[in-house]
């Protein structure tokens, strides 16, 4: 690998080529990090008033371990069942999470805005046999269940974990303040009946036998994500793919990460890759304390994580910096022992990392990579040079380059597809070949994103996959809007791109075509908020006599974009008008 | 002999002259919770906050003049109005207790207004922080200034401007340990700060069920002028203060904040320094009226006032707690 040019960018301590990693899959990963930090605290829980609940090292270990033999022994799950999981950041989560993987379970993270379509698609297509459910949304589960295969269900209070006394105050306030907690109506266990079995049966259990027929090729986690197409398909993610990620990541970053002396604010959702490897694997496999944010919006809710405890490490997405940065108690009082910051999900502004600099007095880098691919593939190296607006150099042991239409290899500065391969890229997604073959072709991810290299291997992205909206790090498909809008009585057709947004980085914009009597933007926000998850809804809604499309009859959404059409909206004949102008 | 009531001057029947208007129970009861409230406020607040509030003082200083400006003009011109005219033995101790009424600082009732009228909550603790401790000074710089308007020099009743101080520095030391203990545990210091808000209202339901039937006769005798004194008071308070705030063109959210922030004021606090320091006059019934009185109808006010805000704000709530 000597001849790529980014290996004298790599700090001095990175290994260019981390060859076989020590751990074959992830339970062993975490049984090491267990074994060495156990009585250390592992996670912590924050509340945006303060309250807070903590689990240490050897508790998660102890009960994941019994959640573990509760989804074998009392629920009778096999390996490689798939066990979906939707909460927000909690103590839970880890605790779940892990049980699932040490118990040879597959795990589908989904994200708990899904709307109930969204939550029957990927129950079903993942073909989950049991869903562990946060009880605030279970109020879905009698719509949602008996279109999937779902048999068991485990609901899990947000308050799990916490001290006794501190538990009952936030039961109480969001039974009887917020209203919160909806009535559940299917058959479920909750998290802590469940545990009680695991604890139950633990004696007579026998772990490791659940991973007998686990190694680094058993697909560890079913990553849903739209990928180039749009459909909502799922990324297999392998034991070794992660492990492997975990530890290119941690390679990378070096002596920044202190074994047992890190503290990181983990604000971005869990169910998120990003923050799943980074942060949850990442840290965890080096002694660090996870400071976990059910709801970081609005940003205040993250005040008192900042007071209270000493964060050394941040993560998160060019939205978050970008709010923290708006926040005066955080621009005035910065945190004290902050070591620096990873930002991914979507491009870090140059104007926000130069901010956070100046205001931290700490690094930012930016890292980039896809759910397909664990999702790290390349990350400005901290102990070196780092290049703002690039998204760094490719991690150890992978392979990154620019590539032309016929997937022959571009020199430095040639703009081309960024493709990729090295352990982490997935096996494939979730029982669609054709998409797989598509996408990974001879064992190289294609990204669909444009970019480019420099002398010293430092790559930028010169243009995202075109029609993909990145709200907040958040991908949204532009098919999957336009199939919920055109299903709205009265509207014909409509196309979706993505505006730029001050807040959010893009958002969602709808062109439609309607029938008359003409529903209102209103109307027609109302209908997608019913169907989708709230980041895809359309911010604003546009109406237009006819869409520009192409000779087949594909609706052209790069014209959208670069070239917005006046809406027929106020009045007709000014469109016309500019039609006439332009022609 | 706490607490009897010379209502023979008004010439009418009142209460027997034994009557007590603040039993002995009730007064440590009282300022039992407003120990509470003062811990609450100290539990959400670091030395950070205090900084913060220094660096940018423009912010405080509109919710400082509304506070020690307005609410304390507002009491000594409805004593003028209403209390003056009533006979002097009985107008001078509802008039100073209702002076006290404007000139102590917010109250923290007003953070939980402010949280349900959807307005600038941390804005809002500041601001009932920051009068909290520009209240040793103005409090009784308020009560000099404009009693000395209308009480005659050889009243009996004067007001204990030393006294008041050493109770508002008394008041201070739990909000210290509040701090302190937030510091060392983050759950008890949340705890404390949601018992602080509570207790506001436990107060009030505390005045409904024991206080209010206990002195109903005394009330029913109570002149229409002193009610009126009571309700105006928050009344105007809310009202001049968003005028205000709108003129200055400040955030919508902001507005209704310091309109909130201004109108309600630590009836607690006035009862605790009415009971502390007038502890062996002859008028300390009367004394309390309108704190009392003012304290039972700021929470109609409030109501009243915080849902007409809300009508204003369409703001999306969120599902997950947020106020936790």
């Amino acid at each position: 690998m000597t001849q790529f040019p980014w290996l004298t960018s790599y700090p001095a301590a990175t290994r260019p080529d981390l060859g076989q990693v020590p751990e074959r899959t992830l339970p062993e990963l975490l049984r090491g990090s267990a074994a060495q930090y156990g009585d250390t605290i592992a996670f912590t829980q924050v509340m945006p008033n303060g309250m807070n609940g903590s689990l240490r090292y050897d508790e998660v270990d102890r009960l994941s371990d019994e959640f573990a033999v509760y989804l074998r022994e009392v629920v009778g799950l096999r390996a490689g069942d798939r066990v979906a999981v939707q909460m927000p950041n909690c103590l839970s989560y880890p605790v779940v999470a892990f049980g699932v993987l040490k118990a040879g379970c597959v795990l589908v993270n989904t994200n708990p805005l899904y709307t109930r379509p969204e939550m029957v698609h990927q129950f079903a297509d993942a073909g989950a046999r049991a869903l562990v459910i946060s009880d605030i949304f279970a109020d879905r589960l009698p719509d949602v269940l008996p279109s999937t295969s779902v048999e068991t269900v485990v609901t899990v209070p947000i308050s799990a974990f916490f001290p006794r006394v501190i538990a009952g105050i936030i039961r109480a306030t969001q039974k009887y303040w917020q209203r919160s907690l909806p009535a559940i109506t299917v058959d479920h266990t909750p998290l802590r009946a469940a545990l009680a079995e695991g604890r139950e049966r633990r004696p007579s259990a026998d772990l490791s036998a659940y991973l007998a027929d686990v190694g680094p090729e058993s697909v560890a986690a079913l990553q849903y994500t739209g990928g180039t197409t749009g459909v909502s398909k799922g990324a297999m993610l392998s034991h070794g793919n992660l492990v492997t990620n975990t530890r290119q990541m941690l390679e990378m970053l070096g002596d920044h990460v202190r074994p047992g002396k890190e503290t990181v604010l983990t604000a971005l959702p869990l169910y998120h890759i990003f923050a799943f490897t980074v942060n949850l694997l990442g840290f965890h496999t080096m002694g660090g304390r996870n400071l976990l944010i059910p709801t970081p919006r609005p940003p205040s809710n993250l005040k008192r994580a900042f007071e209270n405890y000493r964060i050394t490490w941040l993560t998160g997405v060019n939205t978050l910096f970008n709010a923290l940065l708006n926040e005066r108690w955080f621009v005035e009082h910065p945190p004290r022992h902050l070591v620096a910051s990873a930002a991914g999900g979507m491009a870090l502004h140059a104007s926000v990392a130069e901010r956070w600099r100046e205001v931290t007095g700490t690094p930012i880098v930016e890292g980039y990579g896809l759910t397909e691919s664990s999702p790290v593939l390349t990350f400005n190296p901290l102990g070196s040079t780092i290049k703002d607006g690039t998204i760094g150099i490719p991690v150890p042991s992978t392979e990154v380059r620019c590539v032309a239409d016929d997937g022959a290899p571009l020199g430095p500065g040639e703009a081309g597809e960024l493709v990729a391969r090295g352990p982490q890229i997935m096996l494939g997604y979730w029982q669609r070949p054709e998409e797989t073959a598509a996408t990974v072709r001879g064992g190289w991810l294609y990204t669909g994103d444009v970019a480019e290299m420099d002398a010293d291997g430092f790559f930028r992205i010169v243009d995202r996959k075109k029609d993909v909206v990145n709200v907040s790090g958040f991908n949204v498909y532009p098919t999957e809007v336009e199939a919920c809008l055109t299903a709205m009585p009265g509207i014909r057709e409509a196309g979706v791109i993505g505006a730029p947004d001050e807040r959010t980085g893009e958002s969602v914009r709808a062109y439609v075509v309607a029938e008359d009597p003409r529903p209102t933007e209103a109307e027609v926000i109302a209908h997608c908020r019913a169907n989708l998850a709230a980041y895809k809804v359309p911010r604003s809604v546009e109406f237009l006599d006819e869409l520009p499309l192409s000779n087949v009859g594909k609706i052209l959404r790069r014209e959208l974009r670069d070239d917005p059409p006046v809406t027929a909206g106020s009045s007709a004949h000014a469109t016309s008008d500019t039609k006439a102008e332009r022609s | 002999m706490t607490g009897t009531v010379p209502l023979a001057v008004l010439g009418i029947t009142g209460p027997p002259p034994d009557h007590q208007v603040v039993t002995e129970f009730e007064q440590v009861m009282l300022v039992a919770l407003v120990f509470v409230i003062m811990f609450g406020l100290g539990a959400g607040l670091t030395p950070r906050d205090f900084l913060s509030a220094l660096r940018r003082p423009q912010g405080l200083l509109i919710g400082w003049v509304t506070q020690f400006g307005i609410m304390p003009f507002l009491a000594f011109v409805l004593v003028l109005v209403f209390l003056l005219p009533l006979p002097e033995e009985y107008a001078i101790p509802v008039a100073i207790g209702a002076l006290l009424m404007g000139a102590v600082p917010a109250g923290t009732t007003s953070n939980i207004f402010t949280y349900f009228s959807k307005g600038n909550l941390a804005l809002s603790v500041m601001m009932t922080t920051n009068s909290t401790l520009w209240a040793l000074l103005m409090t009784p710089l308020a009560l000099v200034l404009y009693g000395s308007r209308f009480l005659p020099a050889d009243s009996d009743l004067q007001i204990p401007t030393q006294n008041i101080v050493v109770t508002l520095v008394v008041l201070l030391v739990p909000v210290v340990i509040g701090m302190l203990i937030r510091r060392y545990n983050a759950n008890v210091g949340a705890v404390l700060e949601l018992m602080g808000g509570l207790v506001g209202v436990f107060f009030i339901v505390f005045l409904l069920v024991t206080w209010v039937p206990r002195n109903w006769r005394l009330l029913v005798i109570t002149p229409i002028q002193v009610y009126a004194v009571a309700v105006l008071l928050g009344l105007l308070g809310i009202t001049v203060a968003f005028l205000i705030s709108k003129a200055i063109r400040l955030h919508p959210a902001n507005a209704r904040t310091v309109a909130l922030e201004t109108g309600i004021q630590n009836g607690p606090l006035a009862i605790a320094i009415v009971l502390l320091t007038f502890a062996d006059s002859e008028a300390l019934g009367i004394l309390l009226l309108v704190p009392a009185l003012y304290s039972l109808f700021i929470v109609l006010i409030a109501t009243a006032v915080t849902l007409r805000f809300r009508r204003a704000n369409v703001a999306e709530e969120q599902k997950i707690p947020s106020l936790l």
